[in-house]
């Protein structure tokens, strides 16, 4: 009996499309439902992010990055002032640090939140992502308590931050935590066990890690397959190596390693960790310290480059900044990392299904603002 | 009052330029506002030729990288000299990075890749960068092992006007969109890329937006770009 | 049964011998369309306020000024369905525009004929006949032409995909929910809706009122693979591949808008209704009420009737607000190896079980 082979077709998914998390373009060669080839087409929000910044001052490019990638503004912050502080070798009040420590965690917690909300989504579960939104918000609110922005805080400056903690800050958060930890119970009971989900993604779009690793896929869609690599571990930046955690990694639960469920379960264990690292943070926080101290008056670091790579909720973030003494930077690139995981989607979605694809690239967590810049 | 008008842009001008844009924005009156920026553009146009003239001069690095990042870049350094003396430029490379002629770039790629000394199986980054508009491009690669936890950068750098460096999408799976990326900002030429073509801007944007000597183009598509914003600096 | 009785009862006109049928069709056929409106406006209003209730949100709650301004949003599907009326009607230039309009007409007359089989009480039947069951069935496979028809009119990719889907999913889904009513039609013998529903009185097991549903471990399997399968001819989710709204965009329906698309909405929830009604019927007992020799008059029967219905849809939105979607392979795995399989050894265990015991 031979094998019927049906002409092939052209889908074009997006840029108008309820599941490419922005305005992606997917050009899908499909056989029926088969997917035979991908050719993700990107751009559509390309915003010039570093012509721009060529064009700035150092401190102008700050509210860039918020909107590089908008789902997790604190830490594309945290990337860039760490990368600045390296250049310039400023040292920074340890209140400070722990501030920023504080404040990316949270958003990775926003982050992760909106991640696995979005995911439940595209698989076709509504309710779920209504509850991680419910919690979001309050993440949303202790962040318009500190800096007055929901969304986009220029809120990390060079050698300092823009504002100090409003009073009642700690308890606000202790109170947030004590609410939000019992809910991942819940989050794991109507989405991460549910039999139907577990069919819908286990085994799915395995990564293994060394295609990862070629791909420079990092973040969580790297511990998903199994690899232990955490830049706050492996390579500390700010003062994560006073803080115990334990980085999660995909360890094939329920399917392969690799799989669409391991990327989706380590990041729901990775919000464990950041509040665990938030508590530890919130009872170590220095009382002391003026978080405007160490702003430099002008910002012109001597002529060099440096590359500094930070994690991200989605993973290796990265500023090259090459400075020639004047205040404008010469040359500032952004590593993004959703662009690196955007780019592996081709290789491990061929030969799925149509509905697999739409699970895979939610699995692999892409924001089209940093993909584009 | 026309010299004191003068003098309150000149002034402003120059405090703008520091980066204090406010000292504009505070002139109450929009015509004079206006003639502020105006010549704040033009300001700014001679600095950044100033800037570009002056070529950059990175070896000086004030900057110190961790203890591990050096020793083990010396090392590698070290390695790649022995194996392909001719092409590293030892005068142009320093501590933090290594400079190496563009020919024999993916043999050592594949070198730095798969010896158990080096074994970098990650491509961090590919930076394009315009070293000023009378001199090179340069693309730079920061590389990650994996197994040995080191890193290191490497740089080549290749004439303006014929731009072109070996591609490494085959060793790296990354390096297709990096150099796509590369090439779009740049018009830096990956000999070997099986799909270089533009990735960011439309395929048929004319330029190469970041080279600094980058004029926009007038129209697209019959729509005028604009090249200076009113109301907005 | 009310066909019959109004031909009865009017006056036959020599001149004109089709006009008493054609008024009496016309005089059931108003009550059920009027019928099925104030359902779905019910029905979509339920659904907004489960959803909410199980998503911690608080729904449609009437503020503000407009039409779901009244209190506790209960206006909300009204000024819903007003909205749909007032939009634009879009035919895209590219579309087969015959079939593009007939397409939601035939998927409603499909869900709209059924209606007139189902016994909403002892009286209450607009055509009593004796394969009731089977016409059903039969019927409410009709809209699946009109889904194709609207996918391939559309032509759009989006909405050939979810034709094309809904074509495999539903004449899949007929045969296991056809199958379990053959288990019914085996232990009453009768495929009138009626007949079906009176073999259901009195008790079963000393206590519980004689519904197919506890009669016999056969049965109660049954009626979840009758019931699941109904969900999936619906097109609800977890079977809600032909439209799945992340992949598909809106499936088959992508491209309407306005009315149209209204149609479609109303024929999903009149389906709904149905595949409840019949699930009622045959399982549970019809208008019969739940404690036996009381509340029987034909009053109760149309209260007990649609409220049992009305239970399953709420089932039906629970599911709807709970699971994730199925793929499409998925789907048809659990079909052709789960439910039919099943329902097969179903047949063959009820007969033995009417052979043994009953």
């Amino acid at each position: 009996m031979g094998i019927v082979k049906g002409d092939q077709m052209v889908l074009n998914i997006g840029p108008q499309h309820p599941s490419t998390h922005g305005v992606l373009r997917l050009k899908v060669v499909t056989d029926g439902e088969i997917v035979s080839d991908i050719e993700p087409i990107i751009g559509y929000l390309h915003r010039c992010f570093e012509k721009h910044c060529e064009n700035s001052t150092y401190e102008q490019v700050i509210p860039f990055t918020d909107r590089c990638d908008y789902i997790a503004s604190m830490n594309n912050n945290f990337g860039y002032v760490v990368a600045m502080e390296k250049l310039m070798e400023i040292k920074v009040p340890d209140r400070v640090e722990y501030i920023r420590v504080i404040m990316a965690e949270l958003n990775r917690i926003a982050s992760h939140l909106l991640a696995l909300g979005v995911y439940g989504l595209d698989v076709g579960a509504f309710t779920p992502f209504l509850y991680m939104f419910r919690d979001r918000e309050r993440i949303l609110d202790i962040f318009e308590l500190t800096c007055g922005a929901r969304l986009l805080y220029n809120y990390m400056w060079v050698g300092g931050l823009s504002h100090d903690l409003p009073v009642g800050f700690v308890e606000t958060v202790y109170g947030f935590l004590d609410y939000f930890e019992p809910k991942l119970k819940e989050y794991n009971e109507i989405l991460t066990y549910n039999k139907i989900f577990i069919e819908r993604t286990a085994d799915v779009g395995v990564l293994p890690p060394e295609v990862a690793i070629s791909y420079g896929v990092s973040g969580p869609n790297l511990r998903g397959s199994g690899v232990k690599w955490d830049l706050r571990k492996d390579e500390p930046y700010s003062v994560y190596e006073r803080f115990d955690f334990d980085i999660p990694i995909g360890e094939g639960t329920v399917g392969t390693t690799g799989d669409c469920w391991d990327r989706f379960y380590v990041r729901m264990l990775e919000i464990t960790e950041s509040a665990k690292i938030l508590r530890q943070a919130l009872k170590d926080l220095p009382q002391d310290g003026d978080v405007h101290q160490a702003i430099p008056k002008k910002i012109r670091p001597p002529k060099g480059s440096i590359y500094q790579r930070t994690e991200s909720p989605r993973g290796d973030l990265a500023y090259y900044i090459i400075s020639d003494g004047s205040p404008q930077p010469y040359r500032l690139k952004m590593r993004s990392p959703a662009f690196t995981a955007l780019s592996v989607l081709n290789e491990i979605s061929r030969g799925w299904m149509l509905s697999d694809v739409i699970a895979i690239l939610g699995s692999l967590d892409i924001v089209l603002g940093e993909i584009d810049r | 009052m026309t010299v004191n008008l003068e003098q309150l842009i000149k002034e402003a001008v120059e405090k703008a330029l520091e980066g204090d844009m406010d000292a504009i924005n505070n002139i109450e009156d929009r015509v004079t506002r206006s003639r502020a920026k105006a010549s704040l553009v033009k300001a700014k146009r001679e600095a950044t030729k100033e800037k570009t003239e002056t070529s950059l001069d990175e070896n000086s690095d004030a900057t110190s990288d961790s203890k591990k990042d050096k020793t083990s870049n010396e090392h590698i350094s070290e390695l790649l000299i022995q194996q392909f003396p001719d092409d590293i430029n030892k005068e142009l490379s320093s501590k933090k990075h290594i400079q190496i002629q563009p020919k024999n770039w993916l043999v050592i790629s594949r070198y730095l890749r798969d010896d158990p000394a080096s074994l970098f199986d990650s491509l961090q980054c590919i930076t394009g960068v315009d070293l000023g508009e009378e001199s090179d491009l340069e693309v730079r690669y920061n590389l990650h092992s994996m197994t040995h936890l080191h890193a290191v950068e490497i740089r080549i750098s290749c004439p303006r006007n014929k731009a072109k460096v070996p591609s490494v999408e085959s060793i790296w799976r990354i390096g297709d969109w990096f150099e796509r990326e590369t090439y779009d900002m740049y018009g830096i030429e990956f000999e070997g890329h099986r799909n270089l073509k533009r990735i960011l801007l439309p395929e048929d944007w004319e330029g190469w937006p970041l080279r600094k000597d980058y004029e926009v183009q007038e129209t697209y598509h019959g729509i005028i770009v604009p090249k200076v914003k009113e109301g907005w600096e | 049964m009310i066909v019959d009785n109004l031909i009865d009862w009017f006056p036959t006109s020599a001149a004109w011998p089709g006009l008493t049928f054609i008024v009496a069709v016309i005089l059931c056929a108003v009550p059920v369309f009027i019928f099925i409106a104030v359902y779905a406006l019910v029905a979509i209003y339920g659904e907004l306020k489960i959803s909410s209730f199980i998503q911690d949100k608080v729904g449609p709650m009437g503020q503000g000024v407009g039409l779901h301004a009244w209190r506790w949003g209960l206006l909300q599907p009204v000024a819903d369905a007003l909205k749909l009326i007032l939009k634009e009607d879009i035919i895209p230039s590219s579309a087969d525009k015959k079939l593009f309009i007939l397409a939601p007409f035939i998927v409603f007359i499909g869900a709209f004929i059924a209606f007139s089989a189902l016994p909403f009480s002892q009286t209450l039947i607009i055509a009593d006949m004796n394969i009731g069951i089977f016409y059903i069935l039969a019927v409410s496979s009709l809209g699946v032409i009109g889904i194709i028809l609207a996918g391939w009119s559309s032509n759009n990719k989006w909405s050939l995909y979810g034709a094309m889907r809904s074509a495999a999913q539903i004449v899949s889904y007929e045969i296991p929910a056809a199958l379990s009513i053959v288990v019914v039609i085996m232990l009453t013998s009768t495929m009138s809706m009626q007949g079906i529903i009176q073999y259901q009185s009195g008790l079963v097991w000393g206590f519980l009122p004689n519904w197919l549903l506890f009669n016999n471990p056969f049965t109660f399997l049954a009626f979840f693979i009758f019931f699941i399968s109904g969900v999936a001819e619906c097109n609800r989710t977890p079977f809600d591949i032909p439209e799945a709204e992340s992949e598909l965009v809106a499936g088959a329906f992508t491209e309407y808008s306005g009315m149209r698309y209204a149609f479609f909405f109303l024929s999903e929830y009149a389906n709904m209704f149905v595949v409840s009604g019949v699930a009622a019927t045959a399982f549970m007992g019809g208008w019969q009420s739940p404690i036996p020799g009381m509340f029987n008059t034909p009053g109760w029967g149309l209260f007990w009737f649609i409220s049992k219905s009305m239970f399953l849809i709420f089932m039906m939105i629970w599911f709807r607000w709970t699971f994730p979607r199925l793929r499409v392979d998925q789907l048809m795995d659990v079909c052709w190896k789960g439910f039919i399989p099943i329902s097969l050894f179903n047949i063959f265990g009820v007969g033995i079980w009417y052979l043994l015991i009953g």
